[in-house]
């Protein structure tokens, strides 16, 4: 009995040592490259923290063709890379930052093809954008540090970071307008309130404009740069209101401020057919352009699936996207709404789904 | 006797695992400080590693355990941040035991197994399952006890080691062990230190920023009065700095520091049938964390800890023990995101041990904490050891045991939760054990719900915090087989472990991330005369690293191999070589972070 008993322990033992498969670590459902990636909408996901698993989805507008992993499907041999935060169109290309590696991964934007890396110059990059033929990319330096932040200014022709503008602490968000760049300090650790602007032709900050706390996202629609700004959360003892911030850019002064009620901090600002969109934990508001005046009711929420606090946020063809984080671990959920919230379609995308950028 | 029993040793100098033989203890006639692992471990699996194994392996905690016991390590590389899966529990639910003392951090909660260097511990004792009645929290899924044994034989040795290999990995240790009747005293300093530059294996690159270096001094000193009365000391302090490196696709320029240390005073007294022992412990702890090697930003964090414990034991006969234990701890910690606090618990345990017949006995064991700072379930644990014939014996045991909140749980600034309750565990395992000469076989299965899992999560505004979530559901079997043959010049000596572990979300039925469902380690030693050789591999299972089981890393199998020469006989000097990864197989146990290829290692031993 004893040495059956020892046989069989043996037995699994071996077995389980010559059963080793080769199997990759990573999922593909549809692993052939699709040649043409653009007519829909690339998904950027973050990936797990730590890992190297930032991945690429693909969604047609005709919601017919969907595909995970694509950036691997078209680069079997590379690796994307650690924490995917924001991705930028140029001409027939796309950049994607990628925040924990430090890197920007340079592809055709139309077949994901890899085109070149941007590995050094960059620490802790953040958003890029595109101005007078250079891209601008955020830092935020060492996390821990207020004083080392600055915008990477990009050569496109060579790929390589050409030169660096220092600004205050935590750049997050950049934007384009006429031939000057407008960067939100939503904080970093900290908690920024200013937008830094930067003439492009001179990469010097020409002005700062003060907005509310931790502006989070901005768009520029007809002149008007639009800002939401959290406000602090309550857990820093020292809660602020929730803004939204209108600045004529002529002139860059703020024309108007809508403060939220206490206790509200809203995000993803999106600008559509003359409606201003942004969500507040799960739901999801819209109100005029010119609305002096917070809606009072939310357009819809999306805590029927389950979204706890809105991860990514877009409106683009009449349809409302949400990124969903679930549990920030596993495969994120991507749903499509119609602009009056009713729910589409729904996606298993990579984990963390970060933004969508419509190609 | 001693000398005897250190040839004894020597000379069955290869990897060793002595399962449940309890009566080692007994053999060495050391006093162990940690009497409840003597004590009140009857029902439970203990495998031993003694110092000849320690020797063997390498001098990580982590590199010991992995490749002799069924606990699953997850290493942030190699040298790296390394946390324990023990039967399908997190880091925090395996309780680290220094001399009775559970050192686990204040902080996280866990023990981080690559800042503890086996080489500074007589003997290291698994102890599988729950054991919160006696070490309180985090005992859920096991304990490794980390013990200084003061024996006062009379000795007089000196031990100096140097090892050297691949990456310019460096170790060397020295220690004196002396001892007359009245007064025993040891002392070790070891330092280990590598580039550990090795290369990803098919990926063209390096670990950069992967450097480490450590060092340790421990040392005991016990003194007798008299008959009755003796007093001992136990110090220890660990100093490492480490560059965290980064994953396959991102660098890192991080960089870490430890300092710890661990102190304990002890008085024990005899009289009559009453044994007590009073203990002192104070424990620092504090780590710093350079986001940036070439910067001087830190953030830090710090906790200290004070325990006063009477333990006192009673034999009510030759076949009953009794003891209680009445402890007092106060922790404080503080640090850069954490707020100034100061957690005090009482707590009052009561074991009994009855050995009914010479075949059958049994433990029960109740444990209450008194604390402000959470609701204290009553813990406790009852089990028991048939003897049915001379070669088949079975144990069982079940219990109840927790885990705290910890203090970046409760304290962390903006996300800490002062609403949370310990998490807790109900247990219940069986074994049998099968022992036939030097062999032995001992399968256990065991079934265990953990509910109230801590899991850190967003919330609707993103934050993170930590709540009480997850209810969990795990069982498994396990077998340890050890087995070893003596002939006129040789000696044979063969080892193995195997767990299959289910640890299930009850809400998702997903298995935990890093969990494997199988482990298995085995390992075979020859000796003919001065010379040994030794195989050890290590096969893992397939973990999934992401919650919903889509996301997974591959098995792997790797092994080492390692050949010893002594020269002399009482004092020798052993001259070895080691060669780690034998097949250089390319591998990761923590995703994207790809671990050493095929690596050597040398090593001189003096004893004098």
């Amino acid at each position: 009995m004893i040495l059956k008993r020892v046989f069989i322990i043996a037995a699994v033992a071996v077995f389980f040592s010559s059963c080793s498969s080769d199997d990759d670590n990573t999922i593909i459902e549809n692993n052939e490259p699709l040649g043409a990636y653009d007519e829909g909408v690339l998904i950027l996901n973050q990936g797990n923290f730590g890992q190297d698993n930032s991945s690429i989805s693909y969604l047609s507008n005709d919601f017919v063709t969907f595909q995970n992993n694509a950036f691997l499907a078209v680069n079997p041999t590379k690796v994307l890379g650690n924490t995917g935060q924001d991705i930028g169109f140029y001409e027939d290309l796309a950049f994607v930052v990628l925040n924990a590696s430090n890197k920007i991964e340079v592809v055709n934007r139309y077949t994901l093809e890899y085109v070149a890396t941007i590995d050094t110059g960059l620490d802790n990059p953040r958003f890029i954008t595109f101005a007078n033929g250079k891209g601008y990319v955020t830092n935020w330096g060492d996390g821990g540090v207020t004083t080392d932040d600055y915008v990477a200014v990009i050569n496109l022709s060579s790929y390589t970071v050409s030169s660096s503008i220092s600004v205050v602490e935590g750049p997050e968000r950049i934007i384009e307008n006429n031939g000057k760049l407008y960067v939100a300090h939503q904080g970093g650790y900290g908690y920024g309130n200013s937008i830094s602007v930067i003439n492009s032709t001179s990469n010097i900050v020409t002005n700062t404009i003060a907005v509310g706390d931790v502006p989070n996202s901005l768009k520029i629609n007809n002149g008007n740069l639009y800002v939401i700004c959290g406000g602090k959360a309550a857990w820093t003892n020292d809660e602020t209101l929730g803004k939204l911030v209108t600045i004529n850019l002529t002139n860059e002064a703020v024309t108007g401020t809508i403060d939220f009620a206490s206790g509200n901090h809203p995000s993803n600002l999106y600008i559509a057919d003359n409606s201003i969109f942004y969500t507040q934990d799960s739901d999801v508001f819209k109100m005029n352009l010119t609305a002096t005046s917070l809606p009072t009711t939310a357009l819809f929420s999306t805590s029927d699936q389950g979204v706890y606090g809105v991860y990514s946020f877009a409106v683009e063809n009449n349809k409302i996207y949400v990124g969903d984080a679930v549990d920030y671990n596993s495969n994120g959920e991507v749903y499509i709404y119609s602009n009056t919230g009713a729910l589409e379609k729904q996606y298993t995308v990579g984990v963390i789904p970060a933004g969508f950028y419509f190609n | 006797m001693f000398k005897k029993l250190a040839l004894f040793f020597a000379l069955t100098a290869c990897s060793f695992i002595w399962a449940q033989q309890d009566s080692i203890f007994h053999l060495r006639e050391v006093v162990l400080t940690d009497t409840q692992l003597k004590n009140f471990s009857n029902s439970q699996n203990t495998t031993i590693l003694t110092d000849s194994i320690i020797q063997k392996n390498q001098a990580s905690l982590t590199s010991l355990l992995r490749y002799n016991s069924v606990i699953y390590f997850k290493e942030n590389g190699n040298g790296m941040v390394s946390s324990p899966s023990f039967r399908g529990t997190t880091a925090q639910q395996t309780a680290v035991v220094w001399n009775g003392i559970n050192i686990n951090s204040q902080l996280n909660g866990q023990t981080d197994f690559n800042t503890l260097t086996t080489r500074d511990f007589n003997s290291i004792t698994v102890r599988a399952g729950g054991g919160s009645v006696i070490y309180g929290s985090g005992a859920i899924g096991g304990t490794i006890h980390l013990n200084n044994e003061v024996s006062f034989k009379e000795k007089f040795n000196n031990q100096l080691r140097f090892n050297y290999g691949s990456f310019a990995t460096l170790g060397t240790h020295y220690n004196l062990d002396i001892a007359t009747k009245k007064v025993a005293a040891y002392a070790s300093i070891t330092h280990n230190q590598s580039d550990n530059d090795y290369e990803y294996i098919g990926y063209k690159k390096k670990n950069e920023n992967g450097q480490y270096q450590n060092t340790s001094f421990n040392s005991h000193i016990g003194y007798k009065i008299n008959q009755n009365n003796s007093i001992k000391f136990f110090g220890y302090l660990f100093d490492g700095e480490r560059y965290f490196s980064g994953t396959i696709a991102s660098p890192s320029k991080s960089k870490y520091l430890d300092f710890n240390t661990r102190n304990l005073f002890e008085w024990t007294n005899y009289a009559g049938l009453f044994t007590s022992k009073t203990k002192i412990a104070y424990l620092t702890e504090e780590y710093k964390y350079f986001e940036n090697k070439n910067s001087e930003t830190f953030s830090t964090g710090k906790a200290n800890t004070f325990i006063a414990k009477y333990d006192l034991l009673y034999k009510l006969s030759s076949k009953i023990k009794l003891n209680s234990i009445i402890d007092y701890t106060q922790n404080t910690g503080s640090g850069s995101d954490l707020s100034k606090n100061t957690r005090q618990i009482g707590s009052f345990s009561v074991l009994m041990k009855h050995q009914l017949t010479n075949s059958f006995s049994y433990e029960a064991s109740l444990r209450k904490e008194i604390t402000s700072n959470y609701k204290s379930p009553l813990l406790y644990a009852i089990g028991g050891n048939i003897k049915i014939c001379n070669w088949y014996a079975l144990k069982f045991s079940g219990s109840k045991n927790f885990r705290i909140p910890t203090f970046n749980d409760l304290y962390w600034q903006g996300s800490g939760n002062l609403n949370l309750k310990p998490e807790s565990s109900l247990q219940a395992e069986i074994g049998q054990v099968f022992t036939y000469k030097k062999f032995s076989l001992t399968t256990t299965a065991y079934y265990s719900k953990i509910t109230d899992m801590l899991r850190w999560l967003p919330n609707i505004s993103g934050q993170w915090q930590p709540i009480n979530t997850d209810n969990v559901k795990i069982y498994g079997i396990e077998g340890l087989l050890n087995w070893q043959k003596e002939f006129k010049n040789s000696s044979l000596q063969i080892n193995g472990t195997y767990a299959y572990t289910v640890s299930e979300n009850e809400d998702t039925k997903k298995q935990l991330i890093y969990v494997p469902f199988h482990k298995a380690t085995s390992s075979i030693a020859y000796r003919y005369k001065r010379v040994s050789v030794n195989y050890q591999n290590l096969f893992n299972g397939e973990v999934f690293t992401s919650s919903d089981n889509v996301y997974k890393l591959k098995e792997y199998f790797v092994s080492n191999a390692a050949i010893d020469y002594r020269i002399g006989s009482k004092k020798a000097i052993i001259i070895g070589f080691q060669v780690l990864n034998l097949e250089n197989k390319p591998y990761q146990n923590v995703a994207s972070r790809p671990l050493p290829g095929r690596n050597y290692m040398m090593n001189l031993t003096f004893n004098f």
